[in-house]
């Protein structure tokens, strides 16, 4: 479909020049440009394939969110790709950011999510769910995921007493995380601050000569990993699985104390008391309150929708390794898993 | 300009009046003295009792919001009709822009380029636009093209007469200058939140955060112009008896043309701005482009987008700015008088015959033989500068922690927090007098009262942050206007230097931050010096921009006359030039630091932390956190107005100018 750099910069020019000499004069101007028109056609023909299903639709469109990872809109392009072929029903994906994601759903501009991580949505969940009820709990999606502290691999080689929380109570060795901004100390280094973090509390409680560092956004955060892995210098994060960083990245993950009843209460209260490790997180699916109204069978569709962490995995490789689209990966995958998507159908 | 007001008092009487500004002066530092040791002794931690309760009451309207959206006659009659209206606007503007499709977007864009600004404009404008198409997704960057045109639309409706009636009062204009100064520096993720319980998600929001932070340059340069129209003309036009309408529309604003001009301009630069950011509600726009790209790591492909943004940016500017040059005719080109109307017809003929053919032939989508994939070879640059420069870079960075923004802020830290608020009155005394003393005291005194947010192992005042903040603020503006100046003399001086210099000015001030947080992260680690970096480099063109207008605003005869007297080149801009071109050259300083401030929420993305990153919180954690971002939010804004009529001053006082 693309030709060559020099071929491209060519009809560029062209382009250019035919439109100077539209400036002046134009009848000249239907000469030049109409020589595209031929390509332009055949190259319009092709693009269908990214955006919508081959299926029929009518009615109102269902809208889906997604938030900005792989897992997210592969569940939501699997369920675009169903809904279409199997009720009819058009569906709509808007690429949104996760907080904002709640006030869609608040008000039905958005009618649901499939991927929420309970641990970042506490206070979302207690507003919208339990709160105003305008927002409904559908179901566990089937995948879990968990966060946790990570250091990259070749750290825990040299230093093996670093693969638990322990070894960071030593320190000197703690030392080797440090940079400009930690001083003495080790730097932990946090994310985006609109994830859960109980790692400021685990520091303080534990007693570990680390200074905690938030770089602020997801990006920040991966940028340092490649860094610290292309200059063998030694990085301590919060991070989390699944993530498309894990397949590219050996990261270890450091062992904290278990998750106890006690940590879990200390969570709940806001205490300042949290001294383990993350609890698991099992991802959930939200809808618009109004959605069983709007579109009954969609709804119930969504709540019998379910993947497992493997399919999901699957699905997400298609996309994180293989490049492809997520709505293409979404229908490569349902092709060849028609039972699984029979049992989401109502009746 | 103030050189020129010497008043022709008797010797005996000025001498009294020196005499008795003396003693007050020395009253004033007796006081300042006392409130120094008192500052010492009594508290060195911000006192509990101080606290204003702010963050609970944002909180609290947050939550009442969010409970009553769906019911309030406020949102029946009022948001409700108004996010209706702005989704209406933009649907017009969409079905607009695709009735012309591509050819037709491109046609008219160099037509209105041509008509506005001669035909390099027209031709700038249209391969700005068609490189648009070129380098990235046309149909996305359409979308950020309509809520861009209705943005700036609403922006200049709502800026240029707010603009005209500040600069008709001096009460109106303190008034405004803080809800501008707020709209500006407050940063977008403090009211993110509430604007999408106002407004929803998607289109209508992203065109309201836009306007806000769009609308100040619109109204500032426009009373700035106005308020700069020489006494003379204004003479001239009263002593032929026009009102004060007739003055305005026939005198003030033709002369001020220029200047509102370029706040048209910085209207389409700052909307740019946050595209990025908007599309976070939702937009599906060329924005979320660039954040799939960040997400994935994909400079290039983040990069290019980025640019597709800048260029649409470029096309809008060269067709509304046009060059310098030909301005004197650009709006009598506009009015329909004989000789323009036959080119007129043309330029409409070339728009009917683009959109002709691309209906004809049925051109819907950008050809694809036309595009350009300049993400891997910016992938490749990149990769290159990471991996040449970054031991060079990591070196900077660790020393300027280390030995620059970490012991400003220890040493602003360890002051008790009231020796700071007196410290900082006492500049203000010295830059004005006592009005401005008690005002950025006020502001002082105000950050210390919102209170205390969790952190470490217990609560950390928002003071302490806004100190961490305020260390890394004065080391930004200082490289900014180190770096910002030299290159405005130089392009105020030379045209072909500008000409240079402007696409990059461009780039710079509209190339999403978001597309270069990766390459500056891997340059310089997370963390302050990060930050910093980020905010010199959005800061730095508008300080140019400033200074070298205010170097061409300077009238010939002066410069003429010191070069007659044989004054060297670099003689007549010292002595000349520079002077006269002072006040423009202090608003420019005052624009880097807003612009510094402004980035303090980028910088805090990278690792800055800070009282950007508890602004950031409001976004992040809206249901928990929002009321302290709205504290960290508005210290940011307090800062802010501190440091900005400081500046100020120092650009009016009649005493800053001894020699």
């Amino acid at each position: 479909m693309r030709s060559s750099g020099t071929k491209r910069l060519l009809f560029a020019g062209v382009a250019i020049a035919s439109l100077l000499a539209a400036c002046g004069d134009d009848s000249e101007s239907s000469d030049g440009t109409s020589g595209g028109s031929e390509t332009t056609a055949a190259a319009s023909g092709d693009t269908s394939g990214s955006g919508g299903t081959a299926c029929e639709t009518s009615g109102d469109a269902i809208t889906l969110a997604v938030n900005p990872w792989t897992g997210s809109a592969v569940n939501a392009y699997v369920a675009k790709s169903v809904i279409e072929c199997n009720l009819g029903t058009p569906v709509e994906i808007v690429d949104i950011d996760e907080n904002a994601t709640w006030v869609g759903l608040d008000d039905g501009s958005i009618d649901a999510v499939l991927e929420v991580w309970p641990s970042g949505h506490a206070a979302d969940y207690e507003t919208y769910v339990t709160g105003k009820k305008s927002v409904v709990d559908i179901g566990k999606l089937g995948p879990s995921a968990k966060i946790g502290w990570y250091v990259p691999k070749f750290v825990v080689d040299e230093h093996p007493e670093l693969a638990t929380w322990e070894g960071f109570k030593d320190p000197e060795l703690a030392k080797l995380f440090a940079t400009a901004e930690s001083g003495d100390l080790g730097q932990f280094t946090m994310g985006d601050p609109s994830y859960v973090t109980y790692d400021e509390q685990i520091i303080a409680n534990l007693e570990l000569p680390l200074k905690y560092v938030v770089a602020g956004s997801e990006a920040a955060l991966l940028t340092s990993i490649d860094k610290a892995v292309a200059d063998k210098t030694p990085i301590l994060l919060q991070f989390w699985k699944p993530h498309w960083k894990q397949l590219e990245v050996e990261l270890t993950e450091v062992k904290l104390p278990d998750v106890t009843d006690e940590c879990l209460a200390s969570a709940a209260a806001a205490d300042g008391g949290y001294a383990c490790d993350y609890p698991v997180d099992e991802l959930y699916k939200a809808a618009n309150a109004g959605l069983e109204a709007k579109n009954a069978k969609a709804f119930q569709l969504l709540s019998a929708l379910q993947l497992t962490t493997e399919q999901q995995s699957e699905i997400a490789g298609f996309v994180d390794r293989d490049g492809m689209s997520a709505a293409d990966a979404a229908q490569k995958w349902i092709d060849a898993n028609a039972d699984v998507v029979k049992a989401w159908i109502p009746a | 300009m103030s050189a020129v007001s010497v008043e022709a008092l008797p010797e005996q009487e000025s001498q009294r009046v020196a005499d008795a500004r003396r003693k007050r002066r020395y009253t004033a530092f007796g006081a300042f003295a006392v409130l120094a040791v008192v500052a010492v002794v009594v508290s060195h931690e911000v006192p509990s009792w101080l606290d204003l309760d702010i963050q609970k009451r944002a909180q609290d309207a947050y939550k009442w919001t969010i409970n009553n959206r769906q019911t309030s006659p406020i949102f029946k009659y009022f948001f409700e009709p108004l996010k209706d209206l702005l989704q209406w606007m933009f649907d017009v503007t969409m079905n607009v822009l695709e009735f012309l499709r591509w050819p037709g977007v491109v046609a008219l864009t160099g037509a209105i380029g041509w008509r506005t600004g001669g035909l390099r404009a027209g031709v700038a404008g249209a391969a700005a636009m068609l490189g648009v198409g070129m380098i990235a997704d046309w149909d996305l960057a359409m979308i950020t093209l309509a809520i861009m045109l209705v943005a700036v639309f609403i922006a200049l409706v709502l800026g240029i007469p707010l603009g005209i009636w500040t600069s008709r009062s001096d009460r109106v204009e303190q008034v405004v200058r803080i809800l501008l100064d707020t709209a500006q520096v407050l940063p977008i993720f403090v009211y993110f939140s509430p604007v999408q319980v106002l407004f929803s998600i998607q289109v209508p929001p992203a065109i309201v955060v836009t306007v806000i932070y769009a609308l100040p340059p619109a109204v500032r340069l426009t009373n700035h112009g106005l308020r700069n129209v020489p006494v003379v003309m204004n003479e001239v036009g009263e002593s032929f008896g026009a009102n004060s309408r007739q003055q305005l529309f026939k005198v003030q604003l033709p002369v001020a043309r220029r200047t509102i001009l370029l706040g048209l301009n910085q209207v389409i630069m700052m909307a740019f701005g946050v595209v990025v950011l908007a599309s976070l509600l939702g937009t599906g726009d060329l924005g979320q482009s660039v954040l799939t790209g960040l997400q994935k790591q994909n400079v290039g492909d983040a990069a290019a987008a980025g640019l597709g943004i800048v260029l649409l940016a470029i096309a809008l500017d060269r067709i509304t700015t046009g060059e310098h040059k030909h301005s004197f005719n650009r709006w009598a080109a506009m009015l329909p008088k004989v000789p323009a109307r036959t080119a007129r017809a043309i330029a409409v003929g070339i728009v009917v015959v683009a959109v002709a053919l691309a209906h004809l032939f049925d051109w819907t989508e950008f050809p694809a033989w036309l595009t350009v994939d300049i993400a891997a070879p910016i992938d490749s640059a990149v990769e290159w500068v990471q991996d040449n420069l970054g031991d060079v870079t990591q070196a900077i960075s660790d020393f300027l922690v280390t030995n620059v923004i970490d012991p400003i802020y220890q040493f602003l830290l360890r002051l008790p927090w009231f020796l700071v608020v007196v410290a900082i009155a006492f500049i203000g005394f010295m830059s004005k007098g006592w009005r401005l003393a008690t005002g950025v005291g006020l502001c002082m005194v105000l950050i210390a009262a919102m209170g205390t947010i969790p952190g470490g192992g217990g609560r950390e005042a928002l003071w302490d942050i806004a100190m961490n903040t305020l260390s890394q603020v004065l080391v930004a503006i200082a490289i900014s206007v180190a770096i910002a100046l030299p290159l405005g003399i130089v392009a105020g001086r030379s045209d072909a230097f500008e000409r240079v210099l402007r696409p990059f000015l461009d780039v710079a001030q509209v190339l999403p931050a978001f597309v270069y947080l990766i390459p500056v992260v891997f340059l310089f680690g997370i963390g302050r010096s990060a930050g910093v970096v980020a905010c010199v480099i959005y800061a730095v063109p508008p300080c140019i921009r400033l200074t070298s207008l205010g170097m061409r605003e300077v009238p010939h005869a002066p410069r003429e006359a010191a070069t007659s007297f044989g004054a060297t080149g670099p003689q007549e801009m010292r002595m000349v030039q520079l002077p006269l071109a002072r006040k423009s050259i202090l608003l420019g300083i005052n624009q880097t630091l807003m612009m510094v401030l402004a980035t303090v929420i980028i910088a805090a993305l990278i690792g800055a932390g800070g009282l950007g990153l508890v602004a950031y919180e409001a976004t992040a954690k809206p249901n928990i956190k929002l009321g302290q971002g709205v504290a960290g939010g508005l210290s940011i804004v307090l800062l802010a107005i501190m440091l900005d009529r400081i500046t100020q001053a120092w650009g009016t006082s009649k005493q800053g100018g001894n020699q």
